[in-house]
């Protein structure tokens, strides 16, 4: 009998093995190519006028990268924007999982309209706020206005808020439906042990629901910092990255790089380094959770 | 049976093919989406169709891309060496970046070609000694402003006095207002002082102009008007970069001073084109600078009923250089890799035709043409005599606006000149990084 299992659990891990080897090929097809690709671009001297015939440059590119003082604007306004807004989605995830869980378990189908910002395109989010937020023509500050507290949410002493909050509207939704996820995952009879040793309400999230659902808290963590910190769909349309470089992310320093500097290795070095650094964060994160998930 | 059926499936395919071959025959050209330049060439593409196109065999049909970063997708597309378009489109600020991917139309440009458009225009789609387009629309700036209010402040005392005082107060000078037509620059800064309700609470309006601020290379365009009046270019002829000079230190105060005075709306720094227009269009501004396309919609009473009837356009404000209007034009021209360049260049030939451009213009196109077909279509079109009038009289393209690092050069004064106007870096420091990115790329 016990050989049997064996065999079966040895048929599964050959089939999932078969599985993966269509995943991986298509992942190094669409992703790993253009890696590569990238990777030897930036250390080359190509150009719009010779995509592909550029001769091997180094380390010039990133020397050029490194000491353009832009990449440091750019990644200091990227790092703060990162941090703030996924601190603040976490938060706000983590409050609506507690206070709707009850209410969603009941009604599983409202989850979806909470999920109604993600849905829309992050560059059409920046259309809909352009027009949503204008001063003359924009409903928000028209209201506003009538209230007595004109606001000038893009001008600019507000508008660096003004994309923080954009962003936090539309991924917060994410943030909350993997902590919520996480917390219906928490076995009920975990919850009757906790109830039976007199931890309820304040307490059971505190001291049982909380502490089982902090690797899921790392992770989302971590996937939305890297998501708000290559930001750059939505503040492009809004400011293009103004007024002068206040609002300019990473992405969008290097997209300007690329197209309208016309310094391609250079913007292809950037990439790199970032891509290199989300991935550095990303296994970290995911490190981090499986140790806090092994304790 | 079977080899019956097989029979029938090759012959079929060999059908296809040759119909796809003979599909193969059109030219597709990729052209500015929307508005009135599309509506209009969409109605000379179907005239040539039905005409020249048909005589010589050739059928012609459009292709767009969204505006959004029209450029940058067209760029990536003609660098790979995509066929997908034989014809595609140029601009005066982007014909050195797209030489290489283009072949020159110098063949096209016979006596015949003067007779729709003059050398001042061919010159606009120029670099470095070749033709790479047929100008298809020309840009410049007006300002656009509200006549009722302008008349208003001309003869009514208590305005004139009020003005006095203001810009005696703000500006350190007693002025007396004067017709847009006559503006200096520093007229259109006391003016827009005047038609802000924060200066002025008596102001009809809320605020007296609305500049574009935003971190675009398209609003230096509209800027650098000030920056030629006061003598200004971007190099000398020498090739040496002329930012550091006098005359784009008093080109950035007068954005400078109607930004700290508040003269324009508060959110100005992230306003482009169309931002704008609804400024302006809601009534509640006095004047703008604008391109002049622009003029096309604000005249529609439908989405602009507040205006209706109350605004008229003249030329930007003089500096001591006199007027100057910043200008560019679009055209269309052939893409290297296009396989059928032959059939491309006899839709580009007949589009420089006279007839095709009396078309195009009575659709709703702004081309450069000359000043015969400019009078055949003026009746409908009162902005088209007035923009062949400033592109002659006070239109330039700064030195250096036609190589392949304009677009760049425009990008690093965006960067740097709205952070000036906003508060986030001072002049100097804007200057130097402006001056010090042009150094280096036109050094190479």
């Amino acid at each position: 009998m016990a050989g049997q299992r064996v065999g079966v659990r040895a048929k599964e891990q050959a089939d999932a093995r078969y599985f993966l080897v269509a995943l991986c090929l298509f992942l190094a097809l669409m992703l790993g190519f253009p890696a590569l690709a990238n990777l030897w671009y930036s250390f080359s001297n190509f150009s719009f006028r010779d995509l592909t015939g550029g001769s091997f440059a180094g380390l010039a590119n990133y020397k050029q990268a490194i000491g353009n003082p832009g990449l440091w604007s750019a990644l200091g306004f990227s790092l703060r924007f990162g941090l703030i807004c996924a601190a603040i989605e976490l938060a706000l995830g983590l409050a609506l999982v507690f206070v709707l869980h009850p209410l969603l378990a009941r009604r599983p189908w409202l989850t979806g309209i909470l999920m109604l910002p993600m849905m829309v395109s992050p560059a059409l989010m920046g259309v809909m706020y352009r027009l949503i937020l204008n001063e003359f023509t924009g409903v928000i500050p028209a209201y506003l206005q009538i209230l007595g507290w004109p606001i000038n949410f893009l001008g600019k002493n507000n508008v660096y808020y003004t994309v923080i909050g954009i962003e936090i509207l539309q991924w917060t939704p994410f943030a909350f439906l993997i902590l919520l996820t996480a917390r219906q995952s928490i076995p009920m009879e975990l919850e009757e042990a906790a109830a039976v040793d007199g931890a309820i309400g304040a307490r059971l999230n505190a001291l049982v629901i909380l502490p089982n659902m902090i690797p899921t808290i790392i992770i989302v963590g971590f996937i939305r910092f890297i998501d708000s910190f290559r930001v750059f769909d939505h503040i492009y349309v809004l400011t293009g990255g103004g007024p002068g470089n206040t609002t300019t992310s990473l992405s969008i320093y290097i997209y300007k790089l690329f197209f309208n500097q016309n310094v391609l290795g250079e913007a292809v070095a950037v990439s790199i380094m970032l891509l290199v650094a989300s991935l550095t964060l990303l296994f970290a994160g995911l490190r981090l959770a499986v140790r806090t998930r092994a304790r | 049976m079977l080899r019956r059926k097989i029979l029938a499936a090759a012959a079929a395919a060999v059908i296809t093919t040759l119909g796809a071959t003979a599909a193969l025959a059109d030219i597709t050209i990729l052209a500015w989406p929307g508005g009135p330049a599309e509506v209009a060439l969409r109605k000379v593409v179907d005239q040539y169709n039905a005409t020249a196109g048909k005589a010589a065999n050739s059928k012609a049909s459009l292709i767009y891309f969204s505006r959004d970063s029209f450029f940058d997708k067209m760029l990536a597309d003609a660098a790979a060496g995509s066929k997908e378009f034989d014809v595609m489109l140029t601009a005066t600020y982007n014909v050195g970046k797209y030489a290489p991917f283009m072949t020159p139309v110098d063949d096209l440009i016979t006596p015949d070609i003067k007779n729709t458009f003059p050398q001042s225009a061919i010159d606009t789609q120029s670099y470095n000694g070749h033709v790479y387009g047929i100008p298809t629309d020309l840009s410049l700036h007006f300002i656009y402003y509200r006549k009722d209010l302008i008349d208003k402040l001309l003869s009514d005392d208590a305005w004139k006095a009020k003005y006095a005082a203001i810009t005696k107060d703000k500006l350190g000078t007693e002025m007396k207002p004067k017709a847009p037509a006559d503006w200096t620059w520093d007229d259109f800064i006391a003016t827009a002082l005047f038609f802000t309700q924060s200066i002025n609470p008596d102001s009809p309006v809320r605020y007296g102009t609305v500049l574009q601020m935003k971190n675009l290379l398209f609003n230096i365009m509209i800027f650098e008007g000030a920056v030629a009046s006061y003598g200004g270019n971007w190099l000398d002829k020498d090739g040496k970069v002329t930012v550091d000079t006098d005359a784009f230190k008093k080109g950035l105060d007068v954005y400078k001073k109607i930004a700290d005075a508040e003269a324009t709306p508060g959110d100005s720094n992230s306003y482009e084109y169309g931002d704008a227009n609804a400024a302006f269009g809601t009534g509640q501004v006095a004047f703008m600078l604008q391109w002049s396309a622009a003029y096309a919609e604000l005249i529609d009473p439908k989405q602009y009923p507040a205006i209706e009837g109350k605004f008229d356009i003249t030329h930007e404000p003089a500096g001591p250089e006199g007027i100057k209007t910043h200008f560019h034009t679009l055209g269309l021209g052939l893409n290297k890799a296009s396989d059928k360049k032959d059939e491309a260049k006899k839709f580009l030939a007949y589009l420089a035709t006279p007839e095709a451009m009396t078309m195009y213009t009575k659709e709703g196109g702004q081309p450069p043409v000359v000043d015969k077909i400019m009078q055949a279509v003026a009746a409908g079109r009162p902005d088209m005599l007035m923009m062949g009038d400033n592109a002659a009289k006070y239109g330039f393209v700064p030195n250096g606006g036609t190589s392949a690092d304009a677009l760049g050069v425009y990008t690093n004064m965006a960067e740097n000149f709205t952070g000036y106007w906003n508060g986030t870096i001072d002049q100097a420091t804007a200057i130097k990084k402006v001056t010090d990115y042009m150094t280096g790329v036109f050094k190479k």
